[in-house]
């Protein structure tokens, strides 16, 4: 079936088209848009497996290129195509789209709405993933950035117009940094092209690369949650509702990362090597800074944000050291791997203490205590996802840690040593949870809970996170395969 | 049978019965407790078949590529791992079944049952690793389901705390061990547990012995974080807040066991770091002793076994570091059948009276559970290392270990650490089996609903391991051929001064606690400032957490300062700054003509005198 089909322009149509069905339904027909944005997900799911199938791991570069020239004069064209990396980012994204539309089944309010921006967000993380054009990379890095506004700021609890604003700042600053950066390589590169993989052919002046590289790399680090830019993404978790703390931690960080590699690393490699150093060290600090300060927040989503903090820095560790040579290859592998792992993570996490939330309208850890008596479904996937994020064996995270690491202890043993044992502090902050709400003496005032545990298809979405988590904690080579070529072939230069 | 299919049975039966019993049998306990048990039988089937067949072959499977790195996961079938695989799965089952009896009255039995199988799995699958890397992560499995398994009745804070304890104590020693591990790969390329031991090719050829040392002193690190030596022993004894059975099973006879059995496995590797070995003597040793003193004065039956263990332990690991690979092992096994028993027997007596306190276990009339108090003599008198029990011919071997060179001190140490071994275990045994008087049996306690004191299920294998712990001290030659190594003898003579500390010992306890007129008080309770220290487990824990603990919760909070203040606290003035320019210059803009009209003539003049001036 692939053989014909524009696969990545049909994956990219499925939330476009719901969009538009989503759009011409009237509001009132609550049910019809959640069906609509729920088969989008499964028929965008089914291809992503389709791809992952067909993309053959043995040939190196991009793979099912769709070109259609756009605007001529200015080297404008669409352009999609996949290599190893987009497509099991693809997939990521497609697992947290179809998992997140379950989650909000049950939202009432401005249903239309929600998933019309919801689907929107989805469209521009797709549309990174898969453009191989700089011009429709960053059109949909803002597509995919600018729906979380409303989405935070009518859908959200707490301190939502805080948080949905300083959100907004602080992406839109890292877009500003980003877009002379963009313009000033299309220029440098005299190519007269957008086309991504002709401006990576080209060897740039390595001063130029030298000082474009930070724009690049801090545009896109502030939405990985680089440290010190780091402020607005825990709030923003907080505030938005389930679903689209699932899609800004699952697969929106990632695009931060996804952007430092497709653009920075690949289009101004020596720019990479020159700052590498330093903004390893950023993202060290960032791994350990983070442990530290979950292990202080009393409200659950506070915790997981900052975990994404320390988990993203070893994303953003493993990027730097995949350009310094002495291990890039497990660097960048388990760069990606983390990616993917703390994606499908972080998704479980907010999908799971959703739910609590919408039952107790809770999120305080000491309001509860021997949950796990009281919803003993919903504490135990907590709970998977806890020890993924603690980076115990048999869940998908584990070989990400391992491989980055490995190559830190490699590069450089001081900071490798400072972040494996950070490992102890990420354990000290997810136990504490643990046995603050799950465990102890079971306060009376939840009892009510028992009812409403998780039950029948609410399961599904959660059941299915924790499945791809443990598959790929246990065949680490199914995803591994698709990447390492890409990872050989991305870092021959280096 | 093909080893393969053997080992996947082994394996893959309680990861089956895991799988099932959580996930389709929460509301069937009996279903459950019988796919568990059966799973249970089906590995000791496996590894028994796979024991018999003998040393093979290892097995080995690629299991990722990264680069030019290569994970080859699989079984290694040599006389360490078949025997210590069979010794596991016996055990394991052995508490299978006695817990059929003694959480028979759990609401979450199938919880239970589940996570007793998932243990299995990890531990055998962590046995039987052919790959470092896979040791490792089977290693950290086991600790997994050691949490759940402490934390099990987790509506008590003591006993997630304990499990929380547990967990990170030992993480910290993982941490340890996985950087080690790391370090074996930067070094020899590849975690082939085989490939790393070859005398030509592996590491002790490889590293230099700078770098040997390094990383056999992390991974032993990770050995005194999972086998409880000081100074991370602490986790043990809190770990006693779990069921008895599991006690029985995890903290005795084989995850903390997991630790002594790693160093056997990377023997050849510690035989070449002389550095490593030294402080191995001197960690084990006062692991050795330091235990043995706390089990003097502790009150808990199942605290006097918990620490006996970390002595026990620490003697493995003196054997081990003394160079003798068999003396290591063969107290390694004779252990876990005793200190199974022993902890098993002690789950009969806390089942029936309900109470922990030996002293109370002796006046409620402990002596008259027969079946316990035999338990009790046999595995008792094994731990103390009274001839011709399982204990004494193991720790006999490692007395000789350390003696080869001539007396030291390690030997010296051991020496003490035997004799009061001896004494705390006769003070365990005189304090149920000899109180200074009986209270009649309160009617209630017949009413109680517990039934007989033994049912079947608990009464088969406390029989079966107090038999096993009889007899286990005459299979050292079978141990030593299954090691590859001649069984040497020892002369009379030279056991002589191990016998003569235990029949101190004996006489010590007999004397404070056994005798009819015994005042029931340690001797070290004449010197009150050191039965404080013993009571107090050294203050070892009052150190972590007046230092440790509190040191860690100050750093975050004063990171969780630096970051409301300082990081997002500057983000956040910096955008309310924005907000305030914007703000005042609003108020600017007031719509009040005379307003406008009053600043356009300043504006004007402003500029129409600076014009002038410069004009």
């Amino acid at each position: 079936m692939m053989g014909d089909l524009p696969v990545l322009t049909t994956i990219l149509l499925c939330p476009v088209a719901a969009l538009v069905l989503v759009l011409l339904t009237p509001a009132r027909a609550a049910h019809v848009v959640r069906w609509i944005s729920a088969a989008s997900a499964l028929l965008a799911s089914v291809l992503s497996i389709q791809l992952w199938r067909a993309y053959d791991t043995v040939q190196s570069g991009f793979q099912f290129v769709e070109i259609i020239p756009w605007v001529q004069e200015v080297g404008i064209s669409y352009h999609l195509a996949v290599d190893g990396f987009s497509t099991i980012l693809v997939m990521l994204n497609s697992i947290v789209f179809f998992t997140g539309v379950l989650t909000m089944w049950d939202l009432e309010t401005r249903v239309k709405e929600f998933f019309a921006f919801m689907l929107l967000l989805v469209i521009g993380v797709y549309g990174v993933f898969l453009s191989q054009d700089l011009f429709f990379f960053f059109l949909f890095y803002e597509i995919a950035v600018v729906p979380m506004y409303p989405l935070i700021l009518i859908w959200g609890s707490g301190n939502r117009d805080y948080a949905a604003m300083k959100l907004m700042l602080f992406l839109l600053a890292g877009s500003a940094l980003l877009f002379p950066a963009l313009l000033s390589i299309y220029h440098a590169s005299g190519l007269g092209t957008f086309n991504m993989i002709l401006l990576a052919q080209k060897s740039f002046d390595p001063d130029f690369q030298i000082f474009v590289y930070p724009f690049v790399f801090l545009g896109f680090g502030v939405l990985a949650g680089l440290f010190p830019f780091h402020g607005w993404s825990p709030t923003g978790h907080v505030a938005a509702p389930s679903a689209v703390s699932m899609l800004h931690a699952g697969v929106l960080m990632k695009l931060g990362a996804y952007g430092i590699l497709a653009v920075g690393i690949r289009l101004l490699p020596m720019g990479a090597v020159y700052w590498a150093p330093t903004f390893a060290t950023l993202a060290a600090i960032g791994v350990v800074y983070g442990a530290f300060i979950a292990m202080r927040q009393t409200d659950f989503k506070f915790v997981i944000g900052f975990s994404s903090v320390s988990h993203m820095g070893i994303v953003v560790l493993g990027l730097n050291l995949a350009v310094l040579g002495t291990a890039g290859q497990d660097a960048l592998n388990g760069a990606v791997f983390q990616m993917f792992a703390h994606g499908v993570m972080t998704a479980l996490f907010f999908s799971t203490v959703g739910f609590i939330y919408d039952r107790s309208h809770s999120k305080t850890i000491a309001d509860f205590g021997g949950l796990g008596s009281q919803m003993p479904r919903a504490v135990s996937i907590f709970i998977i996802a806890g020890l993924c994020g603690a980076g115990v064996p048999g869940l998908a995270s584990f070989w990400a840690e391992l491989l980055v690491f490995m190559a830190a202890l490699k590069t450089y043993p001081v900071m490798g040593v400072a972040i494996i044992v950070g490992l102890v502090l990420t354990a000290i902050y997810v136990l504490r949870v643990f046995s603050m709400a799950f465990f102890g003496p079971v306060n009376d005032k939840w009892d009510g809970l028992r009812a409403v545990d998780l039950q029948g298809w609410q399961l599904l979405p959660r059941a299915l996170l924790v499945a791809v988590l443990l598959f790929f904690g246990f065949f680490p080579r199914v995803l591994l395969d698709v990447i390492d070529g890409t990872t050989t072939h991305m870092l021959l230069v280096f | 049978m093909e080893p393969l299919s053997l080992i996947l049975l082994t394996t893959v039966a309680p990861l089956a019965a895991f799988t099932l019993a959580i996930l389709l049998l929460m509301q069937q306990p009996r279903l459950a407790q019988i796919v568990v048990i059966g799973g249970g039988t089906l590995s000791l089937a496996g590894a028994a078949l796979l024991l018999f067949q003998g040393p093979m072959a290892p097995l080995r499977y690629l299991w990722f590529t990264s680069g030019d790195m290569q994970l080859r996961f699989g079984f290694l079938f040599d006389g360490i791992s078949l025997m210590f695989g069979v010794a596991v799965a016996l055990i394991t089952l052995c508490v299978m079944v006695y817990s059929l009896g003694y959480m028979g009255h759990d609401p979450s039995k199938t919880r239970y049952f589940a996570m007793l199988a998932l243990f299995e799995w990890a531990m055998l699958s962590f046995v039987y690793a052919v790959d470092l890397l896979q040791s490792f992560i089977f290693w950290e499995l086991v600790g997994l389901a050691s949490f759940f398994l402490i934390g099990f009745w987790y509506e008590k804070p003591s006993a997630t705390a304990a499990a929380k304890k547990a967990f990170l104590m030992t993480r910290v020693g993982d941490v340890g061990l996985f950087i080690g591990v790391l370090l074996v790969l930067q070094v020899a390329g590849h975690f082939d547990i085989p490939g790393l031991l070859a005398a030509d090719t592996g590491l002790v050829a490889q590293a230099k012995p700078a770098v040997l040392t390094m990383i056999t002193l992390l991974i032993f690190v990770g050995i005194v974080g999972k086998s409880a030596q000081f100074p991370l022993h602490t986790w043990l004894p809190d770990a006693m807040e779990g069921p008895t059975p599991v006690s029985a099973l995890l903290h005795s006879a084989t995850m903390v066991a997991a630790g002594v059995y790693l160093m056997a496995r990377l023997h050849p590797l510690f035989m070449g770091s002389e550095t490593t070995l030294g402080v191995i003597l001197v960690i084990a040793s006062i692991t050795a002793l330091l235990a043995a003193t706390m089990a003097m004065v502790a009150t808990d039956i199942k605290k006097v076994l918990a620490y006996s263990s970390i002595s026990q332990l620490g003697f493995m690991l003196l054997g081990l570091a003394a160079g003798s690979l068999f003396a290591g092992v063969f107290h390694l096994i004779t252990h876990a059948l005793f200190k199974a028993l022993l902890f098993l027997c002690s789950g009969l007596f806390i089942h029936h009276f309900e109470s922990n306190d030996l002293a109370q276990i002796g006046r409620r009339g402990g002596r008259r559970m027969r079946f316990a108090t035999a338990g009790l003599l046999v595995g008792g008198a094994a731990l103390a290392g009274i001839p011709p029990l399982g204990g004494f011919f193991s720790k006999e071997e490692i007395f000789a270990a350390l003696g080869q060179d001539g007396v030291t001190i390690y030997s010296i140490v051991a020496l003490l650490a035997a004799f009061l071994t001896a004494y705390y275990t006769f003070r365990m045994i005189f304090l149920v089996t000899r109180p200074a008087h009986m209270e009649q049996p309160a009617p209630e306690d017949h009413a109680h609903g517990h039934g007989r004191a033994e049912p079947w299920s608990m009464a088969l294998p406390v029989l079966l391991l107090t038999v096993g712990a009889a007899i286990a001290g005459f299979w050292g030659s079978a141990i030593a051929s299954g090691l590859g190594i001649g069984a040497a003898h020892h002369s009379l003579a030279s056991m002589a001064p191990a016998v003569l500390v235990v029949i101190a010992g004996v006489l010590l306890a007999w004397m404070d606690f056994g005798r009819q007129s015994a005042a029931r008080v340690g001797f070290i309770a004449r010197i009150p400032a050191l039965e404080k220290l013993f009571n107090n487990g050294w203050y070892v824990d009052a150190f972590y957490d007046a230092v440790v603990v509190r040191t860690t919760m100050l750093i975050a909070t004063i990171l969780h300062a630096v970051e409301n203040k300082l990081f997002d606290g500057s983000f956040d003035r910096l955008g309310f700054s924005v907000l305030g320019i914007g703000a005042g210059t609003t108020r600017l803009q007031n719509g009040w003509v005379q307003f406008y009209a009053g600043w356009t003539v300043i504006l004007i003049g402003v500029a129409a005198a600076y014009i002038g001036m410069g004009g």
